[in-house]
């Protein structure tokens, strides 16, 4: 019996939320969406998920600020989290790794590389 | 004469944005490139034919930025559209982020859009194809879309202000519009993945 794969994604930009949903849904992933930090552990709150993507700049709490409240807490401390960023830089790259980030990946994504790291740390 | 500034409904513009009259330093908006500033003595310009140019001005901040793009067929395993939509919203998030670390505030963003006119009966489809997209974006965001100047057959000289907000848009000979490509992602913009 196989399970559909829930993932959620945290960016602030509605246009990237739609990307990724339109990306990930036509792949059979559930994917539920948030739009900051906050607004993501307001959600992860109350429900489940297999696999985490958020963006970096974000108002409220941005992306280091979430992976590091997700790994203070024992229910989220092995959850995967793909940080997926404008960014380029090594230093902010180190930060998120050093906060918990599972891995990194640059804007514009290409949808079948996303799909193919969200299957490889889902399992 | 500059007209229609970004702003909301009752707020004036400064005038003689210069001081001591002297003219505004005029930084040329090339395509491919996303500018913000809030010098007063800056004028960003550009000259569009099917290309599309976003405007955007944060009015409490005093701080304006301009991209300009033309956007190619999205990648051959793509269904999204018939422009490159992740990579033009990639654009577009670059200029965005650039507005916000200068400290601009996203509800307070106010957007002209100009351009995507049909100069070339050949890439008549791209130009459309990039005005609606640059349209969508802009509404999906939630941003207040003050003017726009969109289509049409003739290529747009567009100077903007970025510490007023002020935009002039004149209509320019085709030729001063020079022929250009599709932005196509750089090679090494291909969204690669690393696993720690």
């Amino acid at each position: 019996m196989t399970t559909t794969t829930r993932i959620l994604t945290v960016d602030d930009s509605p246009s990237m939320r739609a990307l990724l949903n339109h990306a990930l849904t036509t792949q059979g992933f559930d994917v539920a969406q948030a739009e900051d930090g906050m607004a993501a552990l307001d959600w992860l709150a109350l429900n489940e998920v297999d696999v985490v993507i958020t963006d970096i700049n974000m108002p409220r709490l941005d992306g280091f600020g979430l992976i590091e409240r997700l790994r203070e807490g024992s229910r989220h401390r092995d959850r995967p989290i793909l940080v997926l960023t404008t960014e380029s830089s090594e230093e902010k790259k180190a930060r998120a790794r050093a906060a918990g980030a599972t891995g990194w990946i640059v804007k514009p994504f290409d949808p079948a590389k996303l799909v193919a790291a969200v299957r490889r740390v889902a399992h | 004469m500059f007209e229609n500034p970004i702003l909301p409904r009752g707020m004036r513009p400064d005038r003689g944005l210069a001081p001591g009259g002297a003219r505004p330093e005029r930084v040329t908006v090339m395509q491919g490139q996303a500018l913000v500033s809030n010098d007063p003595n800056v004028e960003f310009s550009t000259v569009l034919g099917s290309c599309v140019a976003l405007c955007l001005f944060d009015p409490e901040a005093r701080l304006g930025g301009m991209n300009h793009f033309l956007l190619a067929e999205p990648p051959a395993n793509s269904s999204v559209s018939t422009v490159d939509e992740y990579y033009g919203t990639y654009l577009m998030e670059l200029l965005v982020n650039q507005m916000l670390a200068k400290g601009a505030r996203k509800a307070h963003l106010r957007a002209h859009l100009y351009g995507g006119a049909n100069v070339n009966r050949n890439m008549m489809r791209i130009g459309s194809a990039n005005a609606e997209f640059a349209r969508d974006f802009v509404a999906r965001e939630g941003i207040e879309l003050l003017r726009s100047d969109l289509g049409g057959g003739n290529a747009r000289r567009v100077d903007f202000r970025p510490a007023s907000g002020q935009v002039r848009c004149r209509t320019v000979e085709d030729r001063f519009a020079p022929p250009v490509q599709p932005t196509t992602r750089p090679a090494k913009a291909t969204g690669d993945v690393e696993l720690f």
